[in-house]
């Protein structure tokens, strides 16, 4: 599903910066895979790389066989609204719309009729249990319910691959622990590829796959 | 034209004899009318020479004369006529006729110093002048040509308005007519007027050629006259605007 | 001042662009101000120079408005002992048939005495040609020339120039050329000398002079003997000394200074906005900077000097710009400005060169500095009370306070109702201002809860054509008043400019129309320039009672326009036959009795004065006017007030019979013809042509090449108030761009999210290209509100203290039309490239973006 063949990433700046150094990784469809390491380390990165948001300084990726290198930035976005759904530690939820417009604004962008998205967003609002907050807006909502609601958005087309950094980092423990079950279900009743970037060992733990990084290399890769 | 070697000067004071000299002089050269034919050439610097001729006739007494003016040649001035009144209390009135214009207009003498048309000679040069407008100084005698002559000053009066400081006038012993002139301004001498051709008409003493030089601008104008006479009965009405636009 | 470099120096460099765009505004004004003033001052300049030059000694000018005098005032003036030279002019511009095609200024003298007033060094030329006084005053066709124009045009000593006189064309023969000096770069050095008394001929003068120059006895104080002229020759004249002259151009295009400052005042009004705005927005994103320093130990004062002092350095940036971009923009335009006013008032005058004032740079550098330490004042007053405390704390300043709104609306409401009163008891001046600024003040403060409410009024029709792109657009401008209202502001009052502009044009235009048809109903008409208001020539009488004579001529009128000093300033007087004008052509009557009040103008017995007259010098119907005629003073009753367009600073009619008496002057500027029934334009061209032959010079207009005529001049005069309303929308365009640039950066993340979740580049570019379709169309609603009441205003204004001409009110809907494709395409140009900058942006960082 996910082939990442001698990917480096570099900053260029006063001093250049190597986040990613020659990884190689292959993820198979239907895995749950968690992504450790300390800050600094490039899991990010390598997320926003899978994820088409970023571009590799060397090396390639492919995404259901596809080379993502040789897309034009259209083509790249296109890509990334069928196959991959992102959840943000940050949730970046657009403050200004309600939770129905919000998990709605990836289906306006492929441009389906309103009827299929009023459908298919109540869909998928019911999904992660917040039938009853369609037309709050996120400041009305715990830090949790604004994470479902990123979760719902990321599912708008119900996705392959779903990234997720730090999903957990902003809630309490026990939100994590909901948050993650509902990743995990959606990962068994959709058969989705998930990838969770973390430093919650629990997190981690609780994925098929654990893969580790460090200054850039693959320090660990353990399959449960 | 020719009133300016006669009349140029004026009178009077400490050497009391100078005044006399210049009376006596403007006395001895006076006649009731004239006439006469005029050439005027003016050099400039390069030696180029500008030729006019005209013909003037005058009457009545000094300080009350009238003339006429009227230029026969070049063909492009041909016609243009000069009158003048000359009053002994005022200024003299001017007027000039301008034929291809078939008008007349008055001439304002108010800045004498001004050039009288492209001459060397400024319209001051050309005036009458009553003797007791200056005061004279008889400086000495010197020769001049080999002809002795009476050195004499002679400096405008406050209530009259000059372009120059001083003229020296140069005025021949024995017949007591004015040869040379030098104007001064400040220190300096600007003009030079030289009576080059003395002659006696009708027993009068008259100078038939004079050379104005402008020492700064190093251009100089030549007068001559041609048949000159004296005591001619010309008509009064001649000399009135009337007759000037009827080009008489 | 360390503060300045170590903390606004930062933030500058970091949004180079931004700031840029910030002083923009103080550029354009700055700009506009110097440019049209330093083309105003040069053309003044040229003109002054122009009459110095010619003037040489003349200490004192005298004349009798444009009548001119007959020729024994010469002599009067002679005889005064203090006067040492007094020369007759005639002075007149011409187009001679010459290869340079350049107008020339003929001065004609009198060379017998005018060399103590001017030299006229000649070049001595090759063959030793002695320029002979003589011959120049002999021959009519005698003409100098200046050796600049001589060399342009091939001319010789002796050369042949045909000039187009009065009575037909007619050789003339340079008979000297003039070396260089002050005199001979006098109106650009196109100039030429004639005999006085061989222009009279040409120009049509008869046997009179324009003005006399005057040097004063050595010694005497001029204004001394001016006083004793005044005496001497009464009121009917005018002496004063060359400057004067100058004096009276400047007041006759004052009209155009004064639109100068108007659009200049207005552009750095709306630029103030623009920096009020980036002020605005910048002590939002600088809170937590200025929450640091503040914990650091900097004092409330200390910070609002910072921003303070920001703001002085951009202004003086700004102006300095300014100020550069106005001199190129004067020597753009000075030409041809001078060209204009030359045709506008029928003054000659040549603009070479571009000269700027001193005193005017130093001045526009301070009103840049003032507009923008005034528009940084209320920023910098609220940085300085941040909260150190509540500034490192993280979150959102972006919306106004509901106190501040809540304020702001009473403040508005309270000057509307100042506004209600001043219009509904406020005749005087002060009060009718005080109520136009308070509008303007609570318009401003209106902005931000009017276009609020037409954000969220139009935010559901926008979800519902673009679901995404419209709600998001929609939502940044409901989400930050703060960051958009400024720029809504500018752009809206460039609109009620546009509005109130557009207003007055189609009224003046109605107007005009109105009275092209009513008052200029002649057939045909005869002038001697192919321009209407240069005064130069003047047809002789005959000519006009031999036109009259041709068979098919049903009524003739020979009209004398002059302008004559009252009050102080130039008027138009219009001299004609009432009684024959009545019988063809009423004009609209605004107080006065018909019938009465043209058959007493037409007996003489008073005037009939225009509207923008009364209105400007207060006068009204049973007024006395005392008018100067070198006759003496003569006093006529107002009859009749009319609305007459002849002149922007009024007209008074006159019976030609009254004016033939007091000003000896039986010329005229026009003859105006009608047909009888039958005969043709084409017909009586003929007959007129085969009648005056080349005897006299004319140009034959159709009724209708005048209205065209008119109507061009009326053209290009509004064409100056549209560089109003292009600098309006170019500052309001600016601020369009200022605003969306900050909203990306503000929008990063948002925008980002979009990308991340599957948004493609044309729909980030679309939801910013909406925005600013938005901020346009907000602008543009509440700028047509405006404008309504700005059409008022600006009605009044005219009417009350610049043209003096009482318009119509009509609400220009076709400027609208206009606008509507001109404000939101330029709205939509601003986007592109802050769309296009906030689509190349880096997705990682977006995200991270905080």
């Amino acid at each position: 599903m996910i082939d990442i063949i001698g990917v480096s990433k570099r900053f260029d700046g006063k001093k250049q910066v190597t986040a990613l150094d020659s990884v190689n990784l292959h993820i198979r469809k239907g895995e749950m895979v968690s992504l450790m390491g300390p800050s600094g380390s490039g899991k990010s990165t390598l997320l926003n790389l899978i994820g088409g948001l970023d571009r590799p300084s060397a090396g390639e990726i492919k995404l259901d066989g596809e080379l993502l290198g040789g897309l034009t930035d259209d083509a790249l976005t296109k890509l990334r609204r069928d196959k991959i759904g992102f959840i943000f530690q940050f949730f970046n939820l657009l403050p200004t719309l309600n939770c129905l417009e919000n998990v709605s604004l990836p289906l306006h962008l492929r441009g389906w009729s309103t009827a299929k998205i009023s459908e298919r967003a109540n869909e998928l609002l019911n999904l992660v249990g917040l039938s009853q907050r369609l037309d709050h807006l996120p400041e009305e909502l715990s830090g949790g319910e604004r994470q479902r609601v990123a979760i719902a958005r990321a599912l708008s087309v119900y996705p392959p691959i779903l990234l997720a950094d730090e999903p957990t980092g902003n809630v309490d423990s026990s939100t994590g622990e909901e948050i993650l079950g509902l990743i995990r279900d959606l990962h068994s009743r959709f058969q989705t590829t998930v990838l969770i970037v973390t430093h919650d060992k629990g997190v981690a733990d609780s994925c098929g796959r654990r893969i580790a990084l460090k200054d850039g290399l693959v320090v660990q890769d353990v399959t449960a | 034209m020719n009133k300016l070697v006669l009349f140029l000067f004026a009178g009077a004071l400490l050497a009391q004899d100078a005044r006399q000299i210049v009376e006596e002089s403007q006395k001895l050269h006076r006649s009731r009318s004239q006439q006469y034919e005029g050439v005027l050439e003016v050099y400039d610097t390069k030696g180029g020479k500008n030729e006019k001729r005209w013909q003037y006739a005058r009457i009545g007494s000094y300080g009350e004369s009238r003339s006429v003016l009227r230029f026969l040649a070049p063909p492009l001035v041909k016609g243009v006529a000069l009158l003048v009144h000359n009053h002994p209390d005022r200024a003299s009135d001017q007027w000039m006729w301008t034929p291809e214009l078939n008008r007349d207009r008055r001439i304002a003498l108010q800045d004498r110093s001004t050039r009288f048309f492209g001459t060397d000679f400024s319209f001051e040069d050309l005036e009458e002048r009553d003797v007791d407008q200056s005061d004279y100084k008889l400086l000495g005698e010197e020769a001049l040509n080999g002809q002795a002559c009476y050195k004499i000053e002679s400096v405008a009066k406050k209530s009259r308005t000059t372009q120059y400081s001083r003229v020296v006038i140069w005025v021949r012993k024995d017949i007591l007519l004015p040869v040379q002139f030098e104007m001064y301004v400040k220190a300096e001498v600007v003009k030079r007027l030289i009576h080059k051709r003395v002659e006696k008409v009708q027993n009068v003493w008259s100078t038939l050629e004079l050379e104005m030089n402008d020492l700064k601008k190093k251009t100089r104008t030549v007068m001559k006259t041609e048949k000159l006479k004296y005591d001619v009965a010309l008509p009064e009405e001649q000399f009135t605007l009337q007759a000037l636009r009827r080009g008489e | 001042m360390i503060l300045l470099r170590l903390i606004s120096w930062q933030y500058t460099r970091k949004h180079l662009l931004r700031s840029l765009l910030t002083i923009a505004g103080i550029v354009l004004g700055v700009a506009v101000f110097v440019g049209m003033h330093t083309a105003n001052q040069s053309v003044l300049t040229a003109f002054t120079q122009t009459v110095d030059r010619i003037a040489g000694a003349t200490q004192l000018q005298i004349s009798a408005g444009e009548a001119g005098f007959e020729e024994d005032i010469l002599e009067r003036v002679q005889n005064v002992p203090e006067v040492r030279v007094a020369v007759p002019v005639i002075e007149a511009v011409m187009n001679p048939q010459t290869k340079s095609q350049a107008n020339i200024l003929i001065l004609a003298v009198d060379m017998t005495g005018d060399r103590s007033l001017r030299d006229y060094a000649l070049e001595s030329g090759d063959e030793s040609f002695i320029e002979d006084p003589l011959v120049f005053l002999a021959q009519p066709d005698s003409i100098m020339i200046t050796r600049e124009f001589a060399a342009e045009n091939d001319l010789k000593s002796n050369s042949e120039l045909t000039l187009n006189s009065m009575d037909g064309p007619k050789k003339f023969i340079v008979r000297g050329i003039m070396k260089s000096s002050g005199l001979t770069t006098a109106f650009g050095g196109n100039l030429a000398i004639m005999d006085v008394y061989a222009a009279q001929k040409i120009f049509g003068r008869g046997r009179r002079f324009d003005r006399i120059d005057v040097a004063v006895q050595e010694g005497l104080d001029p204004a001394a003997v001016q006083v004793k002229l005044e005496k001497v020759l009464g009121s009917g004249f005018q002496v004063e000394p060359p400057s004067s002259r100058a004096k009276q151009f400047e007041s006759l295009s004052s009209v155009y200074g004064m639109l100068a400052n108007i659009t200049s005042l207005f552009a750095l009004f709306i630029g103030m906005f623009l920096i009020y705005n980036s002020f605005a927005i910048a002590v939002t994103q600088r809170r937590s900077e200025i929450g640091i320093l503040r914990a650091l130990g900097a004092t409330r004062r200390q910070i609002q000097v910072l921003f303070l002092a920001e703001s002085a350095v951009g202004g003086l940036v700004g102006a300095g710009l300014g100020v550069v971009l106005g001199i190129l923009i004067a020597r753009g335009i000075a030409g041809s400005l001078g060209q204009f006013l030359g045709e506008v008032y029928g003054v000659a005058q040549k603009a070479e060169e571009v000269s700027s004032d001193p005193r005017l740079l130093v001045g526009a550098m301070v009103l840049g500095v003032v507009t923008s330490l005034i528009a940084a004042w209320i920023p910098a007053r609220n940085a300085a009370r941040v909260d150190p405390v509540q500034a490192l704390q993280k979150g959102r300043f972006q919306l106004l306070t509901a106190g501040e709104n809540r304020m702001r609306r009473w403040t508005a409401f309270g000057l509307l109702s100042f506004v209600g009163v001043s219009l509904a008891f406020g005749h005087g001046r002060l009060i009718f201002y005080a109520g136009y600024f308070a509008a303007i003040f609570a318009g401003v403060l209106l902005v931000p809860t009017l276009g609020l409410w037409l954000a969220r009024g139009m935010r559901p029709a926008l979800k519902a054509i673009w679901p995404v792109e419209g709600t998001l657009a929609a939502d940044s401008l409901i989400q930050s008043p703060r960051r958009t209202s400024g720029a809504v502001t500018a752009l809206a009052l460039s609109v009620s400019l546009i509005i109130a502009l557009g207003g007055m044009t189609q009224a003046a235009y109605a107007s005009i129309e109105e009275w092209l048809r009513v008052a200029l109903n002649p057939d045909m008409y005869l002038a001697p320039t192919q321009n209407f208001t240069d005064r130069s020539f003047r047809f002789p009488a005959e000519l006009a009672s031999e036109v009259e004579k041709l068979p098919g001529v049903r009524r003739i009128q020979a009209v004398r326009i002059v302008r004559l000093p009252m009050d102080g300033e130039p008027v138009m007087f219009v001299a004609l036959d009432v009684s024959s004008v009545t019988q063809e052509a009423r004009l609209p009557i605004v107080s006065g009795d018909g019938p009465t009040m043209y058959s007493d103008a037409a007996a003489g017995k008073g005037v009939i004065i225009s509207d923008n007259f009364a209105l400007m010098h207060n006068r009204k119907r049973g007024d006395v006017l005392t008018i100067p005629t070198p006759g003496g003073p003569l006093q006529m009753p107002v009859l009749g007030v009319v609305v007459d367009f002849s002149d922007q600073k009024g007209s008074i009619l006159l019976d030609r019979s009254v004016y033939d008496k007091y000003f000896k002057d039986t010329s005229s500027n026009v003859i105006r013809i009608y047909l009888q029934a039958g005969v043709t334009v084409g017909q009586m061209r003929e007959r007129i042509a085969a009648q005056a032959g080349t005897r006299f010079r004319y140009f034959v207009f159709t009724n209708e090449d005048l209205r065209s005529y008119i109507l061009k001049i009326t053209d290009q005069w509004f064409g100056l108030t549209y560089i109003q309303i292009a600098v309006a929308v170019l500052v309001s365009i600016l601020g369009i761009v200022n605003t969306l640039t900050v909203s990306i950066t503000d929008r990063r993340r948002e925008l980002g999210v979009l990308q991340a979740v599957g948004g493609l580049r044309r729909q980030i570019r679309g939801t910013i290209w909406l925005e600013a379709v938005l901020i346009g169309a907000i602008g543009l609603i509440l700028g047509c509100g405006f404008g309504a009441v700005a059409l008022y205003y600006a009605l009044e204004t005219s009417a009350r203290d610049l043209s003096g001409m009482r318009l119509a009110y009509g609400y220009p809907f076709r400027t609208v039309l206009a606008l509507i494709p001109i404000i939101l395409g330029s709205a939509f140009l601003a986007s592109l490239a802050p769309a296009e900058a906030a689509v190349r942006g880096s997705l990682v960082e977006a995200l991270e973006y905080e």
